[in-house]
């Protein structure tokens, strides 16, 4: 796995230490595209937006790369979870944010100079 | 006093009816998001963070009216995303306002006053604008990772006003905020004549970039109190008071998740408006098949451990004003004096 800031570029082999619905779970958290890789060696690549593992036949949902679906796929069918796509929430907008305002703040004091010594330190 | 009178009766009557009717669970504020896409990414919002296939998804007005006639609440607010980018919400706000729905548009209002020149929208006691501020300029632009929105925004509430619309804000507190800079931001806007504020603690969404500035429980309780104890009498919230007695922590309630339900390209989300655990197709079918005993302070869930957002437990404190005599004439006692 990952450092757990992020899975993108996780490629899990389901077994033992790492049961199937735990990276199902993981993959309906992920803000990224992922590939479904299925029993049968076929894959679909796309968003995974929902799974219920209390249903009779438990299932995940998807939206293919086009945005086309939902397409469901059976739990049964998985055989791993690929995470290929860019992990969305993984940007940190906020600290950028409070980097160029910083970042602001310092070319105005620049321009300005150096603060004038007051008349009392003189 | 700030809730048009017809919207009360209408909310009134309808938790009335639902009561004498046995439903144990029903909808107040229909959640309707129909994109995900926005004009800013701010500090505190964990909602639009998506492939860029999903942000270019969006409902079609018919899919939003099919879940407006399923879920059939009095109340529809349409956040989002930003849904003034939404290219039909001129005709789904008219669609909205014809079934008698109470509309509220929640926008950071980037682009309301363009909307408006191009007569997108038509007054009515139904429809408001409910405009996101977090404060004045400086505690606003930092929140919204821009500045000049507050600006904008201010200059699209004038805009709706001088046309005689409804115009609310709504404002989502952090910690850290400051409780006179907010009080003054009050006064602000009482000043330029909207009808009412919202507030309400963020929630620390799990995908929001910035996960150091949610307030938790106790923080909360000093922060509300702070503002909300001496609350001048020309302050109006568009809120229940015993909501706003609940942020203060002078009253407890438990949440109430299936109060606002939401609604989204994804589908009917569970459990509520903030938290992602899964989708069901139908209403009916979120109300049957939702573990709602796994959500609440009561059940020990983490993630609602410190949650006190206005989605979860404002229909908790209608739901109390109208199920004792004692919660009646509290919500009546704060709404008459304007004291909380």
């Amino acid at each position: 796995m990952t450092d757990g800031a992020t899975l993108e570029g996780w490629t899990p082999e389901i077994g033992k230490g790492v049961p199937l619905e735990e990276v199902i779970d993981k993959a309906f958290d992920y803000r990224g595209n992922v590939t479904v890789v299925k029993t049968d060696g076929s894959e679909t690549v796309g968003y995974l937006f929902n799974r219920d593992r209390d249903a009779a036949v438990p299932f995940v949902q998807m939206f293919d790369l086009d945005g086309t679906g939902p397409i469901s796929i059976q739990y049964a069918e998985i055989r791993t979870i690929r995470f290929t796509g860019r992990d969305t929430a993984a940007g940190n907008s906020y600290a950028a944010w409070l980097r160029a305002k910083e970042a602001a703040k310092f070319a105005r004091q620049t321009e300005k100079g150096p603060e004038p010594t007051s008349s009392r330190d003189a | 006093m700030s809730v048009p009178l017809s919207q009360m009766w209408a909310i009134a009557s309808y938790v009335i009816r639902q009561k004498l009717a046995g439903r144990k669970r029903y909808p107040l504020v229909l959640m309707l998001e129909p994109l995900f896409r926005c004009n800013l990414a701010c500090a505190g919002c964990g909602k639009i963070q998506y492939p860029a296939q999903i942000l270019r998804k969006q409902l079609t007005v018919e899919q939003c009216l099919a879940a407006v006639d399923e879920c059939d609440p009095p109340v529809v607010s349409i956040p989002g995303g930003e849904p003034l980018m939404y290219p039909h919400i001129g005709p789904l706000v008219k669609a909205l306002v014809a079934r008698r729905k109470y509309v509220y548009l929640c926008t950071n209002a980037i682009l309301l006053k363009e909307k408006l020149e191009a007569g997108l929208f038509e007054p009515s006691k139904y429809f408001s604008f409910s405009v996101h501020l977090d404060g004045l300029r400086a505690e606003h632009d930092e929140a919204v990772c821009r500045d000049g929105v507050y600006v904008d925004a201010v200059a699209g509430i004038k805009e709706a006003l001088r046309r005689g619309f409804r115009v609310t804000t709504n404002s989502t507190l952090f910690d850290g905020a400051d409780a006179l800079r907010m009080r003054e931001f009050f006064d602000t806007m009482m000043d330029l004549g909207v009808e009412g504020m919202m507030i309400s603690p963020g929630y620390s969404y799990s995908k929001a970039p910035d996960q150091e500035h949610f307030l938790r429980t106790q923080r909360a309780h000093d922060l509300f109190s702070t503002l909300l104890s001496n609350p001048k009498r020309r302050w109006k919230f568009n809120q229940s008071p015993l909501f706003l007695q609940f942020l203060m922590g002078k009253q407890d309630f438990e949440c109430t998740p299936w109060g606002n339900p939401t609604y989204n390209v994804f589908g009917w989300q569970r459990p509520c408006y903030l938290l992602q655990e899964g989708y069901a197709a139908t209403f009916k079918e979120l109300l049957e098949t939702t573990r709602w005993e796994n959500y609440g302070r009561s059940s020990g869930n983490e993630k609602c451990r410190d949650c006190m957002v206005h989605c979860g437990y404002e229909p908790s404190a209608v739901h109390h004003t109208f199920s004792s005599w004692r919660g009646f004439r509290d919500t009546v006692q704060a709404t008459v004096t304007g004291r909380f």
